[in-house]
């Protein structure tokens, strides 16, 4: 069975970072969007927002530069990358090192916190009522994906021939 | 009549510079440089050999025992490297936990050099130890000392390197991502090493500017200044023509926020002024002047790390490059 992944649509985005919001009450019990392991990234003045999560990438820089396998992969739990904790010693390596900018420094727990999926049940996706992020399969996914990069390139063609 | 156009500048800065690696981070990889080049240096004069105006028996009295300081100068580079040790483990988030950070040496470069500093610290200690310690037990002409020595120079060498090898491994800063990066930070150990060990003899009179070693010592001090500095500009140049955010990285420390780290720290305290200043001393038999071109050089070392610690921009997301594409968005002007 494929395991499954979040998609955001950032179209559908309407910027009420409700996403931060249930992130940081899951995780910390706090509704302080500063702790959300999402984070919404916007354009004001031109109305655009484009929710930010973990890719939990298949070559996970995050993974390779931890110095204590404190992030590291779960394949058994939809192939996800999760930081433990325990080990984390809080070097932020790991922050320096994520293209998309994402694990985060808790500076309440002193140590480096990112998207674990809420173990299997995504708040984010859940309490998202536009659906702009969505929890599904990563087969539909890369589907939904290549449909779009088709449509994408077919836009571009129309507009290239005037 | 005109129609309003939409603002085609989004207000958010795209290119800010990391802020997780600061001054902290700095000092800990200027000192671990510098006394592991002072200990590449100071090593290779003691095997060659390099006449000094010293005397053997030269050190103090304590407690009855005589200590020797006469190779203390060419050998207290691990010192350097362990008070610089710490400054890592002050950085992280739980301090206790450093003894963790050597678990997974297989892919991080964080937990190699955890490794690489402490075997290097432990081994130069004891070379610097047997070198001061008048204890015949300790056998110090024994063929094994000359291996320890061997074994301490290779990972003074890789301590060095991998200050450099750190900040090339966080693959997403295209100003790291160059193996021009560990060179350069290599050059700046070795001429601040060496420059430390010709401070740390002023005063003492165990060099003299009579002595070939010294004399050695200046000139190769220069020569690696200037090494240094074409390092320093190839490094640049390649990382202006890397992308979009190695450009504005080169832009922010030459002519943004960071341009007088750059210009007055890098270039005038860590080049020029050491050149000049070391030239006019060795004309003139100067120790002062060269004390003050000593502390110039280790102060532009020093901010030559802070510097490119401060410049690394990470790459644009993706995502928001596509955003910016898919909205035909302006990149926000450089306030920096």
């Amino acid at each position: 069975m494929g395991h499954k992944v979040l998609v955001v649509d950032q179209r559908k985005c309407t910027g009420c970072r409700q996403c931060e919001l249930v992130c940081s009450v899951y995780h910390t019990g706090a509704s302080n969007p500063s702790r959300s392991r999402v984070k919404v990234v916007k354009w004001e003045s031109v109305g655009i927002y484009l929710p930010m999560t973990c890719n939990h990438c298949e070559v996970a820089y995050c993974v390779e530069v931890c110095p204590t396998k404190a992030c590291h992969r779960e394949p058994e739990k939809d192939n996800r990358v999760v930081i433990n904790k325990n080990l984390c010693i809080g070097c932020r390596t790991c922050i320096v090192a994520c293209p998309f900018g994402q694990p985060f420094f808790d500076h309440q727990e002193r140590v480096t916190v990112k998207c674990d999926y809420c173990d299997g049940d995504p708040q984010c996706a859940t309490f998202c009522h536009v659906k702009a992020i969505s929890y599904v399969d990563a087969d539909q996914a890369n589907m939904a994906k290549k449909k779009e990069a088709a449509h994408k390139l077919a836009d571009l063609l129309k507009q290239a021939r005037g | 009549m005109n129609t309003p156009t939409a603002p085609s500048i989004f207000p958010r800065k795209v290119c800010s510079p990391q802020k997780e690696w600061g001054e902290i981070i700095a000092i800990y990889l200027y000192l671990a440089g510098m006394g592991a080049g002072s200990y590449v240096i100071g090593i290779l004069l003691l095997w060659i050999g390099v006449p000094f105006n010293l005397l053997p028996t030269f050190g103090f009295d304590l407690f009855g025992i005589h200590f020797y300081l006469s190779k203390a100068p060419l050998l207290w580079g691990p010192i350097m490297v362990s008070i610089g040790a710490p400054f890592l483990i002050l950085d992280l988030g739980i301090k206790w936990r450093f003894m963790y950070a050597c678990l997974n040496p297989r892919t991080s470069w964080v937990a190699r050099g955890f490794i690489i500093l402490s075997v290097f610290i432990v081994l130069g200690l004891l070379v610097f130890a047997k070198s001061i310690f008048p204890f015949q037990w300790l056998r110090p002409e024994s063929s094994v000392w000359f291996f320890v020595e061997f074994i301490a120079f290779v990972f003074a060498f890789a301590t060095a390197l991998y200050t450099g090898i750190l900040l090339k491994a966080t693959k997403s800063v295209p100003l790291w991502n160059t193996p021009f990066l560990p060179i350069l930070f290599l050059a700046s150990a070795l001429s601040t090493g060496s420059m430390s060990i010709l401070l740390s003899t002023l005063g003492t009179g165990l060099l003299s500017y009579d002595s070939p070693a010294i004399q050695g010592l200046l000139v190769m001090e220069q020569v690696l200044i200037i090494i240094e500095g074409v390092i320093l500009y190839i490094f640049l140049w390649g990382r202006y023509r890397s992308s979009e955010q190695g450009k504005e990285s080169v832009r922010l420390l030459i002519s943004g926020k960071l341009r007088y780290i750059f210009w007055q720290g890098i270039i005038v305290l860590g080049f020029l002024f050491p050149l000049v200043l070391e030239w006019i001393s060795k004309y003139y038999q100067s120790p002062l002047l060269l004390g003050v071109a000593g502390l110039s050089l280790l102060t532009g070392g020093f901010f030559l790390r802070l510097g490119l610690l401060q410049a690394g921009i990470k790459d644009q997301i993706p995502m928001q490059r596509l955003v910016e594409f898919q909205y035909g968005l302006k990149t926000a002007p450089k306030s920096f």
